[in-house]
């Protein structure tokens, strides 16, 4: 199948008609969309700031509690990105800002990847006053910068329909 | 509403409406606050509710702190939104709806802290060695409300771009 008719394919999809023709679907999923993304950012601040030592004499445990909140945020834009995408895909797929944020998405997992395997179980056993070392923070601050950007371009998303790059 | 008209056509309102970036950059700063001032809230009701009771009720200071910049810049991009648009906007209801509820809504997280305010540490968790502290229901029910207040006003301002009229003639 080529690009087109994959776009196509999806397109015609039950999902892509129904949010089309649905009077409320497509607003009902922004809003969650804005639920989620609330979500991420309450918890990626507390787990990334904690990290980072800016809030400091709290058990790191404690504050990695918070990061089922995340996913949870995640798991619903994630849903309600692929609403949005079945509704449009000729739309989303050229669109610069589109790409760019998807490859931040991946590099952002990326990154919460890296610091899951290679650092989780140490700073677990950090005291609460304790700083964790230049990598663990270097993961933290990437991982607040990554999701800013990915939720500037989904905002700028609207602005770039129609170009394909954004020059 | 002659203020009104004036207003629309201020330099700053025609940039606001018809540039190609004034716009979107504006929702950008307001996406952003949005996410830190209601991510904060949720993640501190989350904890008055019980989630994570190691993590201390003291550490949301600094949070909060950080969550005011976020309020003070959707208070900022908020209005530049309305310069954009001031008579438009005020032909949907939601836009009202949303401005009642973002009140509400900050006063429900003050509400919060108050009902916070003179809890004491439990003498059997200090005792314990754990650091736990002791929330009352009632603080657990002041809890409740921001959390469905900014669900509130987000579905209110996602509902403005969908109900609000074409724009009113000059």
């Amino acid at each position: 199948m080529t690009e087109a008719e994959i776009l196509h394919w999806i397109r015609e999809t039950s999902l892509g008609a129904t949010v089309r023709q649905s009077r409320w679907l497509f607003a009902t999923g922004e809003t969650l969309h804005f639920i989620g993304l609330s979500l991420m950012v309450g918890s990626l601040l507390i787990v990334d700031l904690r990290l980072l030592g800016f809030i400091r004499k709290i058990s790191i445990r404690s504050a990695l509690k918070f990061l089922p909140f995340a996913i949870i945020g995640f798991l619903i834009n994630l849903a309600t990105g692929i609403l949005f995408f079945a509704a449009d895909p000729h739309m989303y797929w050229p669109n610069p800002a589109f790409k760019l944020k998807m490859a931040l998405i991946l590099l952002a997992g990326l990154n919460a990847l890296v610091f899951t395997v290679a650092e989780q179980r140490h700073v677990l056993t950090l005291g609460d006053d304790e700083s964790t070392g230049s990598f663990t923070k270097a993961t933290a601050g990437l991982s607040l910068g990554l999701w800013l950007f990915v939720l500037l371009l989904g905002r700028l998303l609207p602005a770039f329909e129609g170009s394909t790059s954004f020059f | 509403m002659e203020f009104l008209t004036w207003l629309e056509q201020t330099e700053l309102s025609l940039w606001l409406r018809e540039s190609d970036w004034g716009h979107p950059i504006v929702l950008c700063f307001h996406a952003v606050g949005m996410g830190i001032v209601v991510g904060v809230s949720l993640m501190f009701s989350a904890r008055v509710l019980g989630y994570s009771k190691d993590f201390p009720l003291a550490a949301f200071d600094k949070l909060f702190a950080i969550a005011w910049y976020g309020f003070a810049m959707n208070a900022v991009s908020g209005v530049l939104l309305y310069v954009g648009e001031p008579r438009r906007l005020l032909l949907t209801p939601a836009f009202f709806i949303k401005m009642i509820l973002i009140v509400l809504a900050g006063l429900s997280v003050w509400v919060l802290t108050k009902a916070l305010h003179g809890m004491e540490s439990s003498p059997a968790a200090v005792g314990a060695g754990h650091r736990a502290e002791v929330v009352t229901t009632g603080a657990k029910i002041a809890a409740v409300f921001p959390i469905l207040l900014w669900i509130g006003a987000i579905i209110a301002g996602r509902l403005i771009g969908y109900t609000i009229p074409p724009p009113p003639p000059p």
